[in-house]
C-alpha cells in the first residue's frame, strides 16, 4: 500500500506549487491512473514516491513506512520504474539492461540470467532472438517491453509508470495496453501509472485519480468517474471523449 | 618541369636514408615524449575532468585555468619551465607537453558527460544506481567517444607541439627541423617534418581504430568483415609501443651507451655555435678518454647559459660581449681585454664558470647593408644612414631588437631611428635584405652570407657593439675534475680569426655541408688532432 498524506511540491522557493496538498492511497493490488494534463503534477507525485523528487511538505508511505527514512538507493531498487522516454541504456545490451536491478541488488550472475529469460518470455520478446541486441535494434515497442521488463525483473512489489506509451503508435500502445493489463492482473502489482490519455486511463485503471493545477479533483473507479463527476473540471474531461465516442459509434 | 621535381624527391629520399638510425632514434624520442605526456594528461585530465562536471563553479574555474595556461606560446611555457625546473632536456619537455595535452582532455570529458542523455541520467538514478554506479556504469561509457576525440586532439597536437621540445635538449624530430633551422637547410628541416607529420596521422589512426575496436558488436553485423576486424583494431596500441621501443634500442646515442666518463657539450641554435661545439668535442674526443653528449641547438643564450649553470650541461661556447650585457647586465664596453676580464671574474665569483681561453675572431654585430646601396649613396659608417634613416627599412633579429647593445644602443648612440623594425629568423634576415624588402640587416661579422650575398658591413664609427669574442665557457667543477679539458681546448685558442670563421660558416650556410664533417676538415688541416706531446 502507498499513502500520501496532504503531499505538496513547490519550486523556486515556494512561489510555484506542482502539486498541493494532496492525499490519496494506492490499495495492494490495485492499478492507479493519475490523470490529468501537461503541468497538472502527476509526474511530480510519481517522482516522489520513489524519492527522484523530495516532498516540500507531507508524508508518503510506503508499506507503511516512510520513505524520507529510508536509503533512497535502496528504496528505488525496490520499486520498478518505467520512464517517460524509456531511458534504456544505450551502451548495454538487452540482457544487461534487463538484469541491471537485480545486478545491482547482488543476486548471483545465473539466477540473474534465468530470470531475464523468464521475463522477456513474458514481455513478448523471445530470449535467443533480443537478448543480445542493442536498443538502437529494437522497435520502439520493442524498446518499451524492454523498460517493462527491466523495472518487472527484481520482482518488485509496487510499480511506477510515467506515460511509458506516449512515444509509441497508436496500434502499438492498444496492443501493449491490453498486454500490461493482463500482466499485471496476473502478477499482481501494485501499479501507478501516469498519463494525460483518456482512453488509456480508461482501458488500464481499476481506479483514476484526476489531477488539474496540483490538486486532487476526484479519485474514483472508471465507472463512477464517468457518471457521476465529482467537478466541473472532470465533467467537460470526459465529456468530450464521451461525445466523440458516442458520434462515432452513431455513425457506424 | 616534372623530372626536377622528381629529383628533388630521390635528393631528399637518399639524403634520409643516409641518416635512418638517427631518424629511427629521434622518432622513439618523439614517442616517448608524446606517450608520455598524453598519459600524464589522461591521468590527470579525466579525474579534473569528471570533478568538474559535479557543478558549475568548478567547471568554470578548471576549465578557465587550463584554458590560460594554453594561451602561453609553446616557447614562452619552454623558457619559463627551464627557469621554474631548473634543468634542460626531457623533464621540462614533457611537463610543458602534458600541459598543453590537458585542455582538450579535460573540455572533452566535461562536454563528453554533460552531452549523456538527461533521460539515461535520470533512468540510471531511478532505478537505484548510486551516485558511482552512475558515473561508472552509465555517464562515463556513454561519454566514452567524446573523451577518447579528446585524447585523440592531445595526441596529434602533442606530436606536433613535441617537435618544439628539442630547443631545451630534448630530442626528439624537432632536433632535425631546429638544426635545419639553424643551417638553412631545407632537407633537414623535412627530414623532421615529413616524419612528425606521418607520425601524428598514424597515431590519430590507431587511437580511432583503437576506439571503433573498442565498441562492441551489434546482432545485425556480427558476421560482417568488421566484426572480424574489431580485435586487430584493439592491438593496434601495441604496434605504437613497440615502435618506440623499437625505435630507442635500434640505434642508441653514443654518449647514452658509454660507461665511462662523459663530457656535456652544449650550443646555441646557429651555425657558428654548430661549428664551434664540434670542434671542441672532436678536440675532447680525439685527445681524451671522455665521451662527448653533444646537446646543441639549444634554443638561444638564455637557455645555454640556464642549463650550464643547472649542470646540465658542461661547456659551451660564449661570447664576450654576450656575457658582458645579456647575462651579467652591464653596460657596454668597447676595450676587448678589459670586457674579457670583467667576464671571467663575475662569471667564476657569481656563478662558478670560468672562461677559458678565445678563438680568436670577434664576431660582434655590423649593420648591414646591400653592396650596390653602398656603393651609389656613399654609404661607409652607421652614421651615413642618418639622414636617409626615414625611410629605410630593417629587418633585425628579436634578440637584436630587444638587446641593450643592439638596436637600442644605435638608436641612442647615433640618435636616428628606421621608419620600420621587422623582427626576422637569422636566416630569414640574410633572403629579406637580397631580395630587397627590408634594406639593413644586423648581420654577424663572421657571417659568411656577407661575401656570399653581395654586402656590405658598415663600420660602427660610435663603438656601440662591444667585442664579441667567442671563447669556451665550463663549469669550475668540472674542470677541477677534468683539468685536461683545459688543456686540449687551449689548442684551439686564437686560431680563428674572422675570415677563418667566416669560410666554415659559409661551408655548411651555402654548401650544406654537415658541422662536424667541416670541423673535422678543418682540424686535420691545421694538424690539430695529432697528439704533440
Amino acid at each position: 500500500m502507498i499513502t500520501l498524506n496532504r503531499v505538496s511540491k513547490s519550486f523556486g522557493g515556494g512561489g510555484s506549487h506542482a502539486v498541493r496538498e494532496l492525499s490519496l492511497q494506492v490499495k495492494e493490488g490495485e492499478s492507479l491512473v493519475l490523470l490529468g494534463s501537461s503541468g497538472c503534477g502527476k509526474t511530480t507525485t510519481l517522482k516522489m514516491i520513489n524519492r527522484l523528487i523530495e516532498p516540500t511538505s507531507g508524508t508518503i508511505h510506503v508499506d507503511g513506512r516512510d520513505v524520507t527514512k529510508q536509503d533512497p538507493v535502496v528504496l528505488r531498487r525496490t520499486i520498478g520504474y518505467v520512464f517517460q522516454g524509456i531511458g534504456l541504456f544505450p551502451h548495454y545490451r538487452v540482457i544487461q539492461n534487463v538484469e541491471i536491478v537485480p545486478r545491482l541488488m547482488g543476486w548471483p550472475p545465473n539466477k540473474r540470467r534465468a530470470r531475464v529469460r523468464e521475463i522477456l518470455d513474458l514481455v513478448g520478446l523471445p530470449p535467443d532472438e533480443f537478448s543480445g541486441r542493442f536498443p538502437d535494434e529494437l522497435s520502439g515497442g520493442q524498446q518499451q517491453r524492454v523498460g517493462v521488463a527491466r523495472a518487472l525483473a527484481a520482482d518488485p512489489k509496487y510499480l511506477l509508470m510515467d506515460e511509458p506509451f506516449g512515444a509509441l503508435d497508436a496500434i502499438t500502445r492498444d496492443s501493449l495496453q491490453q498486454e500490461l493489463k493482463s500482466l499485471s492482473k496476473r502478477l499482481g502489482k501494485t501499479t501507478v501509472f501516469v498519463t494525460h490519455d483518456i482512453f488509456e486511463a480508461l482501458t488500464l485503471a481499476d481506479r483514476i485519480a484526476v489531477l488539474h493545477e496540483g490538486r486532487l479533483q476526484q479519485i474514483d473507479t472508471p465507472k463512477k468517474i464517468l457518471s457521476d463527476p465529482a467537478t466541473s473540471f472532470v465533467r467537460e474531461l470526459f465529456e468530450k471523449p464521451a461525445q466523440q465516442l458516442a458520434a462515432f459509434q452513431g455513425g457506424d | 618541369m616534372g623530372a626536377g621535381w622528381l629529383e628533388c624527391v630521390s635528393d631528399w629520399m637518399s639524403f634520409a636514408i643516409d641518416r635512418i638510425p638517427e631518424l629511427w632514434f629521434r622518432t622513439g624520442q618523439h614517442l616517448v615524449l608524446t606517450g608520455v605526456s598524453t598519459g600524464l594528461a589522461i591521468a590527470i585530465g579525466l579525474p579534473l575532468g569528471i570533478l568538474a562536471s559535479t557543478n558549475k563553479w568548478l567547471r568554470a574555474t578548471v576549465l578557465g585555468a587550463i584554458g590560460i595556461f594554453q594561451t602561453v606560446p609553446s616557447l614562452a611555457m619552454l623558457a619559463i619551465l627551464l627557469a621554474l625546473v631548473g634543468k634542460i632536456g626531457v623533464v621540462p619537455a614533457i611537463i610543458a607537453l602534458t600541459i598543453y595535452a590537458l585542455l582538450p582532455i579535460v573540455r572533452n570529458t566535461v562536454t563528453g558527460i554533460e552531452g549523456v542523455p538527461h533521460e539515461v541520467v535520470e533512468a540510471a538514478r531511478g532505478i537505484g544506481m548510486t551516485h558511482g554506479q552512475q558515473l561508472r556504469m552509465v555517464q562515463l561509457p556513454l561519454a566514452m567517444p567524446v573523451m577518447i576525440a579528446g585524447i585523440r586532439t592531445a595526441a596529434v597536437v602533442g606530436v606536433g607541439i613535441a617537435t618544439l621540445s628539442a630547443f631545451i635538449g630534448a630530442g626528439g624530430l624537432g632536433q632535425f627541423i631546429n638544426r635545419g633551422l639553424a643551417l638553412s637547410n631545407t632537407q633537414l628541416i623535412l627530414l623532421g617534418a615529413i616524419p612528425a607529420a606521418l607520425l601524428a596521422v598514424l597515431v590519430d589512426g590507431v587511437i580511432a581504430a583503437t576506439a571503433w575496436g573498442m565498441q562492441p558488436v551489434r546482432q545485425t553485423d556480427k558476421h560482417s568483415m568488421g566484426a572480424r576486424l574489431k580485435p586487430v583494431a584493439l592491438a593496434m596500441p601495441l604496434l605504437l609501443v613497440a615502435l618506440g621501443v623499437y625505435a630507442a634500442f635500434e640505434s642508441r646515442s653514443p654518449a647514452a651507451s658509454h660507461t665511462g666518463q662523459t663530457v656535456r657539450i652544449g650550443s646555441k641554435n646557429f651555425t657558428e655555435q654548430l661549428i664551434l661545439g664540434e670542434l671542441m668535442s672532436q678536440m675532447i674526443e680525439a685527445h681524451t678518454d671522455l665521451a662527448v653528449d653533444r646537446r646543441f641547438n639549444l634554443g638561444g643564450t638564455m637557455f645555454c647559459h640556464e642549463a650550464l649553470t643547472a649542470g646540465e650541461i658542461d661547456l659551451y661556447a660564449e661570447y664576450t660581449g654576450t656575457g658582458l650585457v645579456t647575462i651579467l647586465k652591464r653596460p657596454v664596453e668597447s676595450d676587448a681585454d678589459s670586457v674579457f676580464n670583467i667576464v671571467r671574474t663575475e662569471y667564476k665569483k657569481q656563478f662558478n664558470l670560468e672562461w677559458l681561453e678565445p678563438f680568436g675572431f670577434n664576431n660582434t654585430y655590423a649593420l648591414t647593408v646591400r653592396k650596390s646601396d653602398s656603393r651609389e649613396k656613399g654609404w661607409q659608417t652607421i652614421s651615413d644612414l642618418a639622414s636617409s634613416s626615414e625611410t629605410l627599412r630593417a629587418g633585425f633579429t628579436a634578440e637584436f631588437s630587444e638587446r641593450a647593445d643592439g638596436y637600442p644602443g644605435v638608436r641612442n648612440a647615433y640618435g636616428f631611428s628606421f621608419a620600420e623594425v621587422r623582427d626576422l629568423e637569422p636566416s630569414l634576415m640574410y633572403q629579406a635584405v637580397v631580395k630587397g624588402e627590408v634594406d639593413v640587416i644586423c648581420a654577424f661579422t663572421t657571417d659568411g652570407r656577407i661575401a656570399a650575398f653581395d654586402l656590405q658591413p658598415l663600420t660602427d664609427d660610435r663603438h656601440v657593439f662591444p667585442p664579441y669574442f667567442a671563447a669556451p665557457v665550463i663549469r669550475l667543477g668540472y674542470l677541477r675534475a677534468h683539468p685536461e679539458v683545459r688543456e686540449v681546448l687551449a689548442r684551439l685558442a686564437g686560431v680563428l680569426d674572422e675570415k677563418t670563421m667566416q669560410r666554415l660558416n659559409f661551408q655548411v650556410d651555402e654548401h650544406g655541408r654537415r658541422p662536424s664533417d667541416v670541423a673535422r676538415e678543418f682540424l686535420s688541416e691545421e694538424g690539430l688532432l695529432t697528439q704533440t706531446n
